[in-house]
């Protein structure tokens, strides 16, 4: 498992007691090989997100979901951030047998976005300390 | 015990902890040397793997086709070896058995958590089982019949083993969450049919809270009929119903203990620590070797052992006063009608968690046997208006007149039991002492007894509730040595009666104090000048010393002690 991983819920839209909600993205795990991100972490940095949603880190489209896994990555200095419907998951918990296939589902589905702040960052400090 | 039988025993998928006996993990043939390797007094654990029994008939096999279905065999060789035995027959989804235990033909689909994802869990062999769902119809007529033909094996033989059922259920986020819960399809189209049956169609479901509501009835009705089935088939053996928490199978710890990190040793303590105050029992039949170990085995080991595995079955009963043995120690009692949040809204729970960390019980139901009563005398009980029926509120106010400590909540007392109170007090002729400290409170005494009634709900805007709590344990004058430490550093406290050589002292308290973590933790124990230090007993990784106000203890990491205390205190 390279970086960070979010796993995240499409809710499509619907009529709720009476009043309309929109379709929302939201955040279920988000995790890297060391363990899970920090919630207080999730929260300080949801901060800077005022259009997602205080209840459960929902947001209204996939690119601001993007935009937070982002910035969450460069904040942990992870080049890239893995996202993962629960969908996409679920697929891969289909063919997965064991350990070894259930891991392999984590770098098989999902998109790859990549923080090119931290890319950056990390080549610079690469040529420093090569 | 030597080393090696030490770490295959660790390994063993046979027997993976808590004395399981997993019949259907090893050849027949090697049964009775299994079955031998269990120490002769030890309870054995069997649960049925129902749906290895299952034939593409529809029959059930006990024996016939496969030797490793020979249940019958099995009782055999339990009884001529003169074996103490009981089954565990799965009520839900089981995390520790391919498809959660269901036959192949009625795997049809697979169950979904709360997130949305499919449950599945990996075994301490790696091996990832998925969970299928309990609502699809196929389930349970095949289980109608699994239970059918199982009580007409037991009803054939002599033995008379006991049956539980087993309710599994997983920790996720501070909540247990049993594996029958499901929002897979299937789970959706028995609900409609639900709402057919139990629903006017001309009531429509207002509103998301009341359609939430219906399917936890929902939930609720299937696993009532799931018991219920299972007691009438094997009603002769039919022990009662008990709920598990498998350790490490939830979908956030199938995820962490696959990553390189795995679930931490602490996180794991949180969890069995956590059952131990809720009273539930607990399996670690999916952990492997290398989560099973140090510490972890260490503390299961001293703590839950064949003795606290039979009294939690019911098996043996908790005397009235300490004996020879230590047994486990505690002060409060906190009864939450299955709301487990309330006691955290009214910040008692958060004051435990600074004082008092596991040195209470919380029970979802009161179990008023004169067995339990005598055994918890001495323990405070709290209680909670939310959801108080006139049986509870009957049984608390009785346990008041046995001499017993009473403290309630009374914030949403419904009309009825404030009326039903107020003629227990003047039948009773009780004075009442009021008292306004943050909030009314109203105190009554009757010989040894003493009934305190409150309203939580101010203690909100009071700001502060644990000055509340504060000042109303110092009533109680609570005699234990106070336990400094960090937050993960976890201690368990036991108790036994004192020996002949030691006569000066009421009793004798053990805290065994473990530090799972990887850093080095600093305890403090205040004696309160109550409490004589006796000895320190097999500390690893760990120092003690004496200062003039307990002792000071040094935990390396993975470091544990355990120290023994006279109480001294002059009997009132």
């Amino acid at each position: 498992m390279n970086g960070l991983t979010l796993i995240y819920h499409f809710q499509s839209s619907q009529n709720q007691d009476q009043e309309f909600r929109p379709a929302s993205y939201r955040v279920i795990y988000f995790f890297n090989d060391e363990g899970f991100v920090e919630q207080a972490t999730l929260v300080e940095l949801l901060k800077a997100f005022p259009e997602a949603g205080a209840d459960g880190m929902t947001f209204l489209n996939l690119d601001d979901l993007k935009a937070f896994a982002l910035r969450v990555g460069q904040e942990l200095q992870s080049p890239q951030v893995k996202l993962i419907s629960v969908q996409d998951y679920n697929i891969g918990l289909d063919g997965a047998k064991d350990l070894t296939s259930y891991r392999e589902l984590f770098s098989k589905y999902g998109e790859a976005l990549m923080s090119e702040t931290v890319v950056k960052k990390k080549g610079l400090l690469g040529k420093i300390f090569s | 015990m030597s080393h090696s039988e030490e770490t295959r025993q660790q390994l063993d998928p046979v027997r993976p902890g808590e004395q399981w006996f997993c019949y259907w993990k090893t050849s027949a043939s090697l049964w009775e040397a299994r079955i031998q390797e269990f120490a002769p007094h030890e309870i054995i654990f069997i649960p049925l793997y129902w749906g290895f029994h299952a034939e593409s008939d529809g029959s059930w096999d006990f024996g016939k086709y496969l030797a490793e279905r020979d249940l019958g065999r099995l009782i055999q060789v339990l009884t001529q070896h003169g074996r103490k035995y009981c089954w565990l027959l799965p009520l839900t989804p089981a995390p520790f058995l391919p498809n959660g235990g269901v036959p192949i033909n009625a795997a049809r689909i697979m169950s979904i958590s709360k997130p949305g994802m499919h449950l599945a869990c990996l075994d301490q062999d790696n091996v990832l089982h998925k969970m299928y769902s309990f609502f699809e119809p196929k389930v349970f007529q095949n289980f109608a019949g699994f239970v059918a033909a199982f009580g007409n094996l037991l009803s054939q033989t002599k033995a008379r083993a006991p049956v539980w059922g087993a309710e599994f259920s997983y920790k996720e986020e501070g909540k247990t969450v049993s594996f029958l819960h499901d929002q897979s399809l299937a789970f959706e189209q028995g609900f409609s049919r639900y709402l057919k049956k139990n629903q006017p169609p001309s009531e429509e479901l207002s509103n998301s809270q009341a359609e939430m509501t219906l399917k936890s009835a929902f939930e609720k009705d299937l696993a009532s009929l799931l018991s219920t089935m299972a007691q009438d088939a094997l009603a002769p053996f039919w022990a009662g119903s008990k709920e598990i928490v498998i350790f490490g199978s939830g979908p956030k710890d199938t995820i962490q203990r696959a990553i390189a990190s795995g679930k931490s040793q602490v996180d794991y303590f949180k969890d069995l620590f956590d059952c131990y105050v809720h009273h539930r029992w607990f399996s670690t039949c999916l952990l492997t070797s290398k989560e099973k170990k140090q510490l972890l085995k260490r503390c299961l080991e001293e703590h839950f052992d064949n003795a606290e595995i039979e009294h939690r079955f019911h098996y043996l009963a908790e005397a009235a006063e300490p004996g020879a043995e230590f047994r486990p120690f505690a002060l409060m009692d906190l009864f939450d009608q299955s709301h487990p949040e309330i006691f955290q809204q009214n910040g008692l729970k958060e004051f435990l968690g600074q004082h008092y960390r596991w040195m209470y019980y919380q029970h979802d139901k009161l179990d008023f046997t004169p067995e339990w009563i005598d055994s918890s005398h001495q323990r405070i009980k709290f209680f909670h208006s939310v959801s108080m029926d006139r049986t509870l509120f009957a049984q608390a106010l009785k346990l008041f007149m046995m001499g017993q400590t009473i403290i309630i909540d009374r914030s949403e007392l419904a009309d009825d039991l404030d009326k039903r109170l107020q003629i227990f007090f003047l039948e009773n002729n009780l004075k009442i002492q009021s008292v306004n400290f943050m909030t009314s409170i109203q105190l009554c005494e009757l010989g040894e007894g003493r009934l305190i009634l409150f309203e939580g709900q101010k203690l909100k805007s009071q700001g502060d509730p644990l000055k509340f709590w504060d000042q109303l344990f110092r009533f109680f004058k609570l005699t234990h040595p106070v336990v400094q430490s960090d937050s993960e550093i976890f201690s368990l406290w036991r108790i036994r009666a004192t020996s002949p050589h030691e006569l000066n002292y009421l009793d004798v308290r053990r805290v065994n104090l473990y530090n799972p973590t990887s850093y080095k933790k600093a305890v403090h124990v205040h004696t309160q000048k109550k409490f004589a230090f006796m000895k320190v007993i097999d500390p690893l990784h760990a120092t003690a010393k004496t200062t003039p106000e307990g002792v000071e203890i040094e935990l390396l990491p993975n470091g544990k002690l355990a120290l023994d205390f006279g109480h001294y205190e002059e009997r009132r």
